[in-house]
């Protein structure tokens, strides 16, 4: 315990130290507030019309509106900034030389995998904090406040931000350095999001629903329309287990070969 | 292994608590691989290391808790400053918490580290930068000490610091060191290893290994007269191998284990010549180290 704790705390002064956390928050702050106010004005103007019918007022809805477009535009950022936060967390070690001291410490492969997984998830967790002023607002304005399928978006999100950055410290464990790390972080991101379209799901044959369920974004969308669904807990659960297993694979292999 | 390379194969040595062992072999010759193995680094395809009763194949975090290691060019996280590497670095070998301060402050009086402890790790001079991996390695005050060149790169003043260092850490520890500067080996080491093309050639104390593989003895003189006939006369002795002179200093190898000094001394003066200096010399390290280093390569 005590040394996830002391790699955690080195990795999360690094990024501290550094403009890394600062510019990743900053970026996400910013491209999330830009999409959440275009949605909300566009909202707010379009309710204002369908208000003048009885059968549109009542189908006027904030989740709908507002936050569903934002989580799905959200999910694309996501994809951007996550790769720059995992991409250093061992191929920075490679390049540098200092993973060969840190091999010769009395630390077990698992706490360093878990120390720098961690505040890596500390830092996905500041910037997802950034973001929840924003339904505090919208609700601040409705009548009804409907807390269910945001908070049900927001763990979709947290999940999937979470398999992006353990396929990222699986990425960055393999790659000698941070630029090749971040470079196949995207690609093999990328893949995994458009798998799903590769085939079309409703095409009716089965390779087309295997890949839908394979994608990484398929699996999101019943999070922000507010159902928990087994399948995706589990696929997105499944996701972050593999990767870091995984990793903990590499770094045992890369040993081996010296 | 690297790759399909055998580094090092039958290597076997043993080292004693409070001796310091020299690693001395040519560069490529299997010195870091070695350590290595002996850190945990990586482990052997085949054989074992035991450290301190714990072997680095069934147990490498018992043995990782026994050493301290300080890699050729010790690679230190630049951002982090001093006092907090060492901290980090205590805690991660189990310092219990509660002394981490005490033993970070014993290791940065120990290494001289007093007026850099606010600085970042990269602002230092290399002098300073080996002294911080030395501070590293000694922070939770491991029995076995494991330095990979601990001396590349520094500048003669630093050398010396750093040797200096390295003897007042013996006495209760067991050091390592690698080189290839054969006075280090002298300098510093009581027992020395030498290891050429990842086999080892030679293992023996320091004092023992010049005369153990001497093949013969030297002695210098100086002596006034004519070279030739001085030679001619010199010749006339049994037990002279070789005689070499420069104006008036000679030099003769003479066969291991015989003592001609008295009767070179009598010769010179019964023919008449003015002997003015002689001493023996023993083989020195450095001669060990080329002559087995050149026989491994047939040269």
């Amino acid at each position: 315990m005590r040394n996830i704790a002391e790699i955690f705390k080195k990795e999360i002064r690094f990024y501290f130290s550094t403009p890394i956390a600062y510019v990743v928050m900053f970026i996400f702050a910013a491209v999330f507030g830009f999409l959440y106010f275009r949605n909300l004005t566009y909202y707010s103007e379009l309710s204002y019309q369908l208000m003048q019918n009885q059968y549109f007022a009542q189908r006027v809805d904030l989740i709908l509106g507002v936050f569903a477009p934002v989580f799905n535009s959200n999910s694309i950022i996501l994809l951007m900034v996550i790769p720059p936060i995992s991409m250093r967390l061992f191929a920075e070690e490679k390049k540098s030389g200092t993973i060969e001291l840190l091999f010769t410490y009395p630390l077990r492969d698992v706490q360093m995998v878990l120390g720098k997984w961690l505040a890596a998830v500390t830092i996905l967790l500041c910037m997802l904090a950034l973001t929840v002023p924003a339904p505090f607002m919208a609700f601040g304005f409705a009548k009804s406040a409907e807390w269910g399928p945001v908070l049900s978006g927001y763990l979709g999100m947290f999940l999937m931000s979470l398999a992006f950055l353990s396929l990222g410290i699986l990425i960055s464990a393999l790659a000698e350095n941070q630029i090749v790390a971040i470079i196949v972080s995207y690609g093999t991101l990328l893949a995994f999001w458009f798998i799903g379209w590769a085939v079309d799901p409703d095409s009716g044959r089965q390779i087309g629903k295997i890949l839908g369920e394979l994608s990484i974004i398929s699996h999101l969308t019943n999070f922000i329309k507010g159902v928990i669904n087994t399948t995706d807990l589990v696929y997105y659960l499944l996701f972050i287990f593999s990767s870091l297993f995984l990793t903990l694979r590499v770094l045992e292999s890369k040993r081996w070969r010296g | 292994m690297y790759g399909q390379t055998v580094a090092v194969k039958n290597v076997s040595f043993e080292v004693n608590k409070g001796e310091i062992l020299g690693f001395l072999g040519p560069n490529g010759a299997g010195k870091t691989t070695m350590m290595r193995v002996i850190t945990g680094y990586f482990p052997p395809t085949d054989g074992d290391a035991i450290v301190a009763g714990h072997s680095v194949l069934t147990e490498p975090l018992e043995v990782k808790r026994r050493i301290g290691y300080v890699p050729e060019n010790p690679s230190m996280y630049k951002e982090m400053k001093v006092v907090d590497y060492l901290k980090f670095i205590g805690s991660i070998k189990g310092v219990p918490r509660a002394h981490v301060g005490e033993s970070v402050d014993r290791v940065i009086r120990r290494c001289a580290l007093q007026s850099v402890t606010g600085k970042h790790i990269g602002q230092l001079s290399k002098g300073f930068q080996q002294r911080v991996a030395l501070g590293q390695a000694l922070v939770n005050d491991p029995p076995v000490l494991i330095l990979d060149e601990p001396t590349s790169g520094l500048d003669p003043k630093q050398i010396h610091e750093i040797r200096e260092l390295i003897k007042s850490m013996a006495g209760t520890r067991t050091i390592i060191l690698s080189t290839h500067i054969l006075p280090e080996v002298s300098m510093t080491c009581s027992k020395v290893v030498i290891i050429n093309e990842g086999e080892i050639v030679a293992v023996d104390s320091t004092d023992n290994i010049g005369s153990r593989f001497a093949q013969h003895n030297q002695i210098e003189m100086i002596v006034q007269g004519q070279p030739e006939k001085i030679i001619e006369k010199l010749s006339e002795l049994e037990g002279i191998m070789r005689i070499d002179n420069m104006s008036n200093r000679y030099t003769l190898d003479v066969e291991k284990d015989r003592d001609l000094r008295a009767q070179v001394a009598k010769k010179i003066i019964e023919s008449g010549f003015d002997l003015l200096e002689m001493r023996t010399k023993a083989m020195s390290l450095e001669d060990v180290f080329l002559r087995l280093v050149m026989e491994e390569e047939g040269v």
